[in-house]
């Protein structure tokens, strides 16, 4: 061998994964489909810049006026809001964007050290740390403003919270990356998640009615009892230092740097087990050999005998998947909640939002309309979970129309079930409103669920982006088909709302039901009447679907 | 040729600027095992995709078992049994529910599909997880599966790309008999695969891809007659393959450009 490799040194390798990560995301963005992510893109950095300076403003405000004014418990939340964005928002958005495997980089000729640094260097490239760091210097500048004399000590306080939040940052996403390898897990965890996001908005109905109403000197008195972690140390250092209570500043930086060792050695040795080789990948051990299932001889009915075996074939499918897709499955339990949510915010004997309660009349088919909302979002990319799969479908005997429509009715199921599941909800919650009104709610449900079938169809086989099963991280669907289900949306919520009130001002009840028995009707006919038409879409459409879910 | 199960008529796909398979005339009769061969990106993939209906041609014909692809899709697709690049799989279902599903989209009643998923997982050896998802099947087991799908609903010609990749040896054999079978049977079999070994073994002729032309076509002793080997042995398929696309020199490697790697 004429030579070997060089020595690039760490500065030369966290540089050059800088540049890989930028290509990666140009790279991405050069591909035809993706014209609408850069402008998608290009809106979030605007919205997103001006968060960031706005909130940079109020930082510093909030410093200064703490500092000036010797409100020194105010610091705490400052940086405890930080800390928590710092940490929480990756898991958010992550995957806006390319996305980039760190481990892939173990292949390389990098030493330990050299993997760590690299690693927490990672840790600074993402939107959570740099906004975090551009509020950090805020307060830097509002302490500076208000007192000169503490910018070295709000310096080194600053540092040493910048270091302890990327290493717990790294931390934190290396331990769930473990916990989370198994997909079981990562589902179980994902519902949980967004459970528990759900739940947050229990709070304040809560608090409203059994604590007497919500103040902020609630939060304050909450705050003693998170003392001992980093973010109230670092406000107490920078209190401290503002007072002049040296004994305590010092006590309060050792006790950031002692966070800094113990995350910095659990995260070396997570990191040293990466470089290890640690296998985090789910593939089964070899499993014993069960007991050869006998041949059964089929003489159950089939339950979906009444649809041709194709589409039962592909409901079937569709059902296995719903039913093995954790994520999915736990999102399902979200709209009974929320009309529970929404009930004691809104309607009921006792709302916390309004005075009054709002009547089931009014309730009603403004709940059933969010419903369809939330519900009907995933049909227009309802070819997001197939994967190779979706070769099978062109390479079968079979029109697409068969395909279509065992989709629609598995999602057709689902929305009954959770139309019926909020209804009883809401029966028990505020009651169920008026038959005119019940009638023509259910009507222009089935008016708007028929409609948008066939246009969510279209756009399913037009602008299809493949979803991972049971992941959250970066699982989003194409921006023309965000676009157009919340134009639709807007649509069809106008007309609904347009003939709910012509009900209303012509003082005729039944006008409203009639009306959309007639739309539901049109509206089923124009479905049926498309599909035909959209397996001609999707035969000219394969190639682009084949290649974006089997990519 | 009377009985062509595949026959192509100046079959071409362009993908904007790049001519990926250029007028290609190819026929295969009914009971053939013939093997589709090429260097990378020579056009092999892009050709069984459109011989299988996963790609529409920019111009030219398809024929299958006498029934033009373009105006019988249907009665075309019941009769081919398929394993494309990258196997087709529904990830997320079990081999047997997978085997279930494609049978009834194949148009067999249940108790066929079902008789004929758990022979075929049987003979494949993959009975013994039946609650393992697709996904956590090793790639060979996930070739084998996918196998077993092109085949439950008894098709006349068979298109296999890269069938035995990542397969053990013992299932290879085993296949590899029942490949065998299927062409005694009058099933045509169209291959392609990297591992000439493997073609030189199974098929009777062989068809050459190069740079989305076809360079050559026939049995094995008529592409053996073309080229001249060295006195006293039999020219191997490589042989014949290397002296076909190598012949402007431009597929092999100029070593002399590696020097610092020697």
């Amino acid at each position: 061998m004429a030579n070997v490799a060089g020595n690039l040194g760490v500065g030369g390798q966290i540089r050059l994964v800088a540049e890989l990560r930028w290509r990666i995301l140009r790279n991405h963005l050069r591909r035809k489909n993706s014209k609408l992510d850069l402008i998608g893109l290009i809106w979030a950095a605007i919205f997103s810049g001006i968060m960031v300076i706005g909130l940079s403003f109020a930082f510093c405000w909030g410093a200064y006026i703490s500092i000036s004014t010797g409100h020194f418990g105010w610091l705490v939340l400052l940086f405890w809001s930080i800390f928590l964005f710092w940490q929480v928002f990756p898991l958010f958005v992550a995957g806006f964007g390319a996305t980039f495997e760190f481990r892939t980089l173990l292949r390389f000729p990098l030493s330990l050290t050299a993997f760590y640094l690299v690693g927490l260097a990672y840790g600074l490239a993402d939107f959570a740390a740099i906004a975090s760091i551009c509020w950090l210097l805020a307060i830097a500048v509002g302490a500076g403003i208000a007192n000169p004399a503490l910018l070295p000590a709000v310096s080194a306080i600053l540092v040493l919270f910048v270091f302890m939040s990327t290493t717990f940052e790294r931390l934190l996403g290396s331990w769930l990356e473990r916990l989370l390898a198994r997909r079981r897990t990562r589902e179980l965890f994902f519902g949980l998640f967004i459970l528990l996001s759900v739940s947050v908005q229990f709070i304040r109905p809560l608090i409203t009615r059994y604590a007497n109403g919500s103040s902020p000197s609630s939060v304050l008195r909450f705050l003693p009892y998170l003392s001992p972690f980093p973010p109230s140390l670092a406000s107490r250092a920078l209190a401290a230092a503002a007072g002049g209570h040296d004994a305590t500043f010092l006590w309060s930086v050792t006790g950031i740097l002692a966070y800094i060792g113990v995350f910095s050695a659990l995260l070396w040795r997570r990191f040293a087990a990466q470089y290890r080789g640690e296998e985090l990948s789910e593939a089964a051990a070899p499993a014993r050999v069960a007991s050869r299932v006998n041949s059964r001889t089929d003489s159950s009915s089939d339950a979906l005998g009444l649809f041709s075996p194709q589409v039962a074939a592909v409901l079937r499918k569709e059902f296995r998947y719903l039913s093995r897709n954790g994520f999915v499955l736990v999102s399902l339990l979200m709209p009974p909640i929320l009309v529970l949510l929404f009930s004691s915010q809104f309607g009921g004997p006792h709302p916390s939002v309004t005075h009054r309660g709002i009547s089931p009349d009014m309730f009603f088919p403004g709940m059933m309309g969010y419903l369809i909302l939330m519900l009907m979002t995933p049909a227009y990319n309802c070819f997001a979970y197939e994967g190779r799969g979706i070769q099978t479908y062109f390479t079968a005997p079979l029109g697409f129309r068969d395909v279509l429509l065992g989709k629609n009715l598995m999602h057709a199921g689902v929305l009954v079930f959770e139309v019926v599941l909020s209804m009883l909800v809401l029966a028990l919650r505020i009651g169920l409103p008026s038959t005119p009104v019940f009638i023509a709610t259910i009507a222009a449900v089935i008016f708007a669920v028929a409609g948008q079938f066939a246009i969510a169809d279209w756009v399913s086989l037009s602008f299809p982006r493949k979803l991972e099963f049971g992941s959250m991280r970066g699982q989003r669907s194409s921006g023309v088909s965000i676009w157009v289900a919340f134009g639709v949306q807007i649509l069809l919520a106008g007309i609904c709302s347009l003939i709910l009130f012509a009900g209303r001002w012509t003082n005729s009840p039944w006008l409203p039901a009639e009306a959309f028995v007639a739309l539901a009707a049109a509206s089923i006919a124009g479905y049926f009447a498309t599909l035909d038409v959209l397996s001609g879409v999707a035969e000219k459409k394969k190639e682009i679907l084949i290649e974006t879910l089997s990519r | 040729m009377t009985d062509a199960a595949i026959v192509t008529q100046k079959l071409t796909r362009r993908f904007g600027a790049l001519l990926a398979v250029d007028e290609m005339d190819l026929q295969v009769a009914a009971g053939q095992f013939f093997g589709f061969l090429g260097p990378n990106g020579a056009g092999k993939s892009t050709t069984i995709k459109m011989l299988t209906g996963l790609l529409a041609p920019s111009s030219g014909r398809v024929q299958l078992l006498g029934l033009d692809f373009s105006s019988h899709a249907v009665e075309v697709k019941r009769q081919i049994g398929v394993v494309p690049e990258g196997m087709g799989l529904f990830e997320r279902l079990t081999g047997a529910e997978y085997l279930n599903f494609v049978g009834r989209m194949y148009g067999l009643d249940r108790a066929t599909t079902r008789q004929r998923s758990e022979e075929l997982l049987e003979f494949m050896q993959l009975a013994d997880r039946p609650k393992s998802v697709i996904a956590d099947y090793s790639h060979g087991m996930q070739k084998k599966l996918a196998l077993a799908a092109a085949v439950i609903h008894g098709p006349r010609i068979l298109f296999l790309d890269e069938p035995f990749e990542g397969v053990d040896a013992l299932a290879a054999g085993a296949l590899k008999a029942l490949l065998g079978r299927m062409t005694e049977r009058g099933v045509t079999i169209f291959l392609t695969s990297h591992v000439l070994e493997i073609v030189e073994r199974l098929c009777s002729h062989v068809a050459i891809i190069h740079k989305g032309r076809l360079v050559a076509q026939g049995s094995l002793e008529e592409l053996r007659a073309g080229t001249r080997g060295e006195e006293g042995r039999q020219t191997t398929l490589e042989e014949i393959f290397v002296s076909i696309v190598g012949q402007d020199g431009s597929e092999r490697p100029q070593m002399e450009e590696l020097s610092w790697l020697m």
